[in-house]
């Protein structure tokens, strides 16, 4: 943990910006996180039983605990807030520890959410203002660029869908890549046995349920497959595509030139303007910003601008702050309405 | 200090206590029980120092992690599912060629829209987008299965956690899917389901595992060697 001035200081930051300071819980229900992260997560919790078998954890991150507190507080409309403390990991980098300090804040609810973009990343330089550091590098990337050309792309909607899924898996998704490049996703003779299954089952009850499907969401989803099939060609030159769209990389003044560049060469019917990037100055402090088109990928909840500071201080390099844009994440939580929530955190582990 | 006794894990029931019991026939080692084969504990007539102990094969795999078993005969499949810090302080010192058996994910027959794991990714998200709730697999291998579907893509999941026949779980309504350990896949099919084409999670053998601790031990090298024979 950095002094506690240090961290004082850049909470003063942060509050001098408009934003509230509150607490948040340390312990959130363990079915939030699963819920939400799938049960994979589980292996990086610090879980535990109450005395009434509900299953608990420590918060494993501050970003889901304060927008749990958004939610369970039935909150409306918008609210800046900040909060410090600590986040519980597990990791399988031994390196890594466990207790994570941070700082975050987060713009939740409000409907300007370009300005919003803007307004976080001004608030983290002006954190980073506080910590001696000689050079560093502002990576900005957004999601929702990534999911334009997904949705612009000559595959069947499955695989537009897939690829949409696990863009923030990098090592799963070359294996999807990898997968679309070869010659079917449709086994034909399975098909065709599967097809006199399909006739068969047409005439049972089709509101039967056999393990939570019914029988016609079965048919339908069979049908759908079939009908769909990939062309092994096309599936090459969208691999191939994607390949080279995650490559760009350039100054941020440039971005927009590069994506449109690539879009018009490919023949993609895309126009990406100035709104999709929180800024374009090239140099902001001591940091050369950058666009990268693969950014964004570490954390699934991201669903727009993405952005991490990566400072040298004393010839180590440090990852200092990462944030971004999740509009999903308090409905994934339970919310019946899309919030919209964009924010950072800082961390002081380093 | 010098541990005096020697701790040897065999399962206490089932074919793999009756293929392991084999092994010690074949080298000529007579396994010896007071109280008859009921009794949990025993010894080998040709060697004093040595204590033999009948229990769950699971068992036997944490005892091995524990050290309080020096020597332990038990299926791979088991030893993949402990915890990674029971696997790190165990040595595979032979694998037979019996116990051989797969860990797969099988799903209802009557699924023919879904063929391989890429389409038990897409229900698994159907579930969570359209049903609200999350698809639920029951097994007796949480762990191995949860990497598994995981590297594979099934990220909205629930494990439900199984004692046994697990097989009827989709059509009692506990789960929608399984993972489960099979040789012939007979059962599977009797129980009207069918397992993925690419859905192997794991092969499996009876081994004669060591604890990490023990391997330096004389005495056990000399019984992993004479038992390494067949």
């Amino acid at each position: 943990m950095k002094s506690k001035n240090l961290s004082e200081n850049i909470l003063r930051s942060v509050k001098s910006r408009g934003f509230k300071y509150i607490n948040l819980s340390s312990i959130i229900e363990a079915n939030h996180i699963v819920q939400r992260s799938g049960e994979n997560f589980r292996k990086f919790i610090f879980s535990f039983t109450d005395q009434n078998g509900a299953e608990l954890c420590l918060r494993p991150d501050l970003t889901i605990a304060s927008c749990l507190r958004y939610l369970e507080n039935n909150l409306k409309g918008k609210e800046k807030i900040f909060y410090s403390g600590q986040a519980y990991r597990k990791s399988q980098n031994k390196k890594d520890s466990i207790i994570r300090n941070q700082i975050g804040f987060e713009i939740i609810g409000s409907k300007t959410e370009k300005n919003d973009d803007k307004e976080i990343i001004t608030t983290s330089l002006k954190s980073l203002q506080n910590i001696k550091y000689s050079s560093g590098t502002l990576t900005i990337g957004n999601v929702e660029i990534f999911n334009l050309l997904i949705s612009k792309l000559d595959i069947p909607k499955r695989w537009k869908l897939r690829l949409l899924r696990h863009f923030w898996r990098e090592f799963y998704f070359n294996d999807l890549l990898k997968r679309l490049e070869t010659n079917s996703d449709v086994d034909p003779t399975i098909v065709e046995i599967d097809k006199i299954r399909y006739f068969k089952m047409l005439k049972e009850d089709l509101t039967k349920v056999i393990a939570g499907r019914s029988i016609d969401e079965i048919l339908k989803r069979f049908n759908n497959k079939i009908k769909d099939p990939r062309r092994a060609r096309k599936g090459k030159n969208v691999s191939k595509l994607i390949k080279e769209f995650l490559k760009i990389k350039c100054p941020i003044n440039k971005a927009s030139i590069e994506l449109n560049k690539f879009f018009k060469k490919n023949k993609i019917n895309l126009v990406i303007d100035q709104k999709y990037l929180p800024t374009l100055n090239n140099k902001i402090l001591k940091l050369n910003v950058v666009f990268s088109a693969s950014f964004g990928r570490q954390l699934e909840y991201y669903t727009g601008m993405v952005f991490k500071i990566d400072i040298k201080s004393k010839s180590k390099n440090i990852n200092i702050i990462n944030g971004g844009r999740y509009d999903k994440l308090i409905s994934d939580l339970g919310s019946k309405k899309q919030v919209a929530a964009v924010g950072a955190a800082l961390n002081l582990n380093y | 200090m010098k541990k005096n006794i020697i701790n040897v894990g065999i399962p206490s029931k089932g074919r793999l206590r009756k293929d392991i019991l084999k092994i010690f026939k074949k080298n000529h080692l007579n396994l010896i029980s007071e109280r008859g084969e009921r009794d949990l504990l025993g010894s080998i007539k040709q060697l004093k120092d040595v204590k033999i102990l009948y229990l769950h094969a699971r068992e036997i795999v944490e005892r091995l992690g524990d050290g309080s078993l020096d020597l332990g005969f038990s299926g791979y499949d088991l030893l993949k599912e402990s915890e990674i810090n029971i696997q790190n302080k165990i040595n595979v010192s032979k694998r037979y060629d019996f116990g051989k058996a797969r860990l797969v994910v099988a799903i209802p027959d009557p699924w023919i829209d879904v063929q391989t794991i890429a389409d038990l990714e897409e229900v698994a998200f159907e579930f969570k987008d359209k049903k609200k709730k999350r698809l639920r697999v029951a097994t007796k291998y949480p762990n191995l299965t949860r990497e598994f579907l995981f590297s594979k893509g099934v990220t909205q999941f629930k494990l439900v956690g199984s004692l046994g026949a697990t097989e009827a779980y989709p059509f009692t309504g506990s789960s929608e899917i399984i993972t489960d350990i099979t040789s012939t896949g007979e059962t599977l099919k009797a129980n009207n389901l069918r397992i993925l084409k690419d859905g192997e999670i794991l092969e499996s053998v009876a081994c004669m595992m060591s604890s990490k601790s023990s391997v330096k031990n004389p005495e056990v090298k000399k019984i992993i060697k004479l038992l390494s024979k067949n």
